[in-house]
């Protein structure tokens, strides 16, 4: 349990340091990818849900902590996103690389709209058609593009007792 | 490829409510607590810890995002030049407006100081209409409702010709006389016209004479008597006579003297003070006269 858990914190330790440090050096158009997002889908497709939704937890805390809206919104939508994509773990046949892509551009694309709606809620809200085609589409095929690239890398270092064979061709 | 052999795991939705809860309980104490409560300062202490991160970042890749805004100037060249070019027309043209309205206040102050310095009464007038190729006859946008009568004195900004001292001693040379006003617009024939007279006199000697057009447009000064002294560069002014044009306005300069005993007077031509067919502003002395003659000289 403890050889799992710190390549977990590693893992969501340094995806906050580039969030914080490089995502937004590398803006596209002013589309931030999203680091945190990308490591718990990956934790939870490699992990499951439990860890899929402890890392949402801890991922969507440090992203509001380094907001500057409410703190506690994207703790919700992570926690549900993670647990969500780490009920696929189970449903997973095959290591390629299509299947992992499509979930995180899914849940890019949930996790933007949930957190919009429900800052909508809590009154702090802005324009969500607007900000869905020019913000969250965006950022969701930012942060698929960017998956690909570091998604097979994440998915062996997560997985070290796991060996993973697929992903040679791509990492 | 399947996986080695997946664990077993339980997906343990309690967890995901406890979670979830404490999500909500989070999000309900940022809204309960004051400025001052655990939670703002958990995030004031986290985000003071993330700023060199944030420094650090910004300075680690601005070689590489020099690198690429510079590529991504290149490659937006097409756009980005049409767009340029569509601005740049549009700046040229502002600078244009800007420059013709520049040259205009400047020709507009040289006439108000003209008129000021005169003591006289003027109005601002654009010339609407050009001579024709027969007819030495400019149009101004002043008419009846804007208090002008035919017989008005009209000036305008001086001509290319060097200027010298003048007893108006400002930069105003005499245009021609209002004819023919509408509520609207009024003619005004230009001193060279054939059909006009000014009664003038040589500055520097005081000899007199009437300055008339012909039907090419030229300037000449009749009845001058051959005891008077008259030579190339003799600035040429009204004198006042007649009451139609009050003493002292530029008419133009002498440039050809002919001076043959078995003539009367002599002959002299001058040029006109002012751009009499480019003038493109022009007072008219409202003041000046009530007169309505509008023939032959005064």
């Amino acid at each position: 349990m403890m050889n799992r858990v710190l390549p977990t914190a590693a893992a969501i330790l340094a995806a906050a340091l580039l969030q914080v440090g490089l995502a937004p050096y590398i803006a596209i158009a002013g589309v931030v990818p999203d680091v945190l997002l990308l490591v718990v889908v990956t934790l939870a497709l490699v992990e499951g849900p439990v860890a899929g939704a402890s890392a949402g937890f801890a991922a969507g805390l440090i992203f509001d902590l380094l907001g500057s809206g409410p703190v506690g919104p994207m703790v919700l939508v992570l926690t549900v996103i993670g647990y969500m994509a780490g009920l696929l773990h189970e449903n997973m046949f095959a290591e390629g690389w299509l299947l992992p892509l499509t979930v995180l551009a899914i849940a890019s694309l949930a996790s933007a709209l949930a957190y919009g709606l429900f800052l909508d809620l809590l009154g702090a809200g802005g324009p969500l058609v607007l900000t869905f085609f020019t913000k969250m589409f965006p950022e969701a095929l930012y942060d698929t593009a960017l998956a690909l690239l570091v998604y097979p890398w994440l998915a062996r270092f997560l997985r070290q007792d796991r060996p993973m064979t697929t992903f040679r061709r791509l990492a | 490829m399947r996986l080695p052999q997946p664990e077993k795991s339980t997906s343990q939705p309690g967890i995901l409510v406890v979670l979830i809860v404490l999500s909500l309980v989070l999000t309900t104490l940022w809204y309960r607590e004051g400025d001052h409560g655990p939670v703002h300062r958990l995030r004031d202490g986290v985000q003071a810890v993330a700023a060199p991160v944030g420094m650090v970042g910004e300075f680690v890749t601005r070689p590489v995002r020099g690198v690429f805004s510079w590529v991504a100037d290149l490659g937006v060249s097409r756009s980005q030049f049409v767009a340029l070019q569509q601005q740049n027309e549009k700046l040229r043209n502002t600078v244009a407006a800007l420059e013709e309205a520049r040259l205009e206040n400047a020709r507009l102050q040289s006439l108000v100081n003209f008129a000021q310095a005169a003591k006289l009464k003027a109005l601002g007038a654009h010339v609407i209409g050009r001579p024709t190729q027969y007819d030495r006859v400019i149009t101004v946008d002043r008419g009846t409702a804007d208090g002008v009568h035919e017989g008005m004195p009209v000036v305008g900004a001086l001509g290319p010709i060097p200027q010298r001292a003048t007893e108006a001693s400002a930069s105003g040379g005499l245009i021609g006389q209002t004819i023919d006003v509408t509520a609207h617009s009024a003619k005004v024939r230009l001193i060279s016209d054939q059909g006009s007279g000014v009664a003038s006199m040589i500055q520097s000697n005081r000899g007199y004479g009437i300055v008339h057009g012909a039907i090419d447009g030229s300037l000449s000064m009749d009845f001058v008597s051959h005891e008077t002294t008259v030579k190339a560069g003799d600035v040429v002014i009204t004198s006042g006579m007649g009451g139609v044009y009050p003493k002292g306005l530029l008419v133009g300069e002498v440039t050809h003297v002919t001076n043959l005993p078995s003539s009367l007077y002599q002959d002299i031509v001058l040029t006109p003070s002012a751009n009499l067919s480019g003038s493109e502003e022009v007072l008219i002395l409202v003041g000046a006269s009530s007169s309505t003659e509008t023939g032959n000289g005064e």
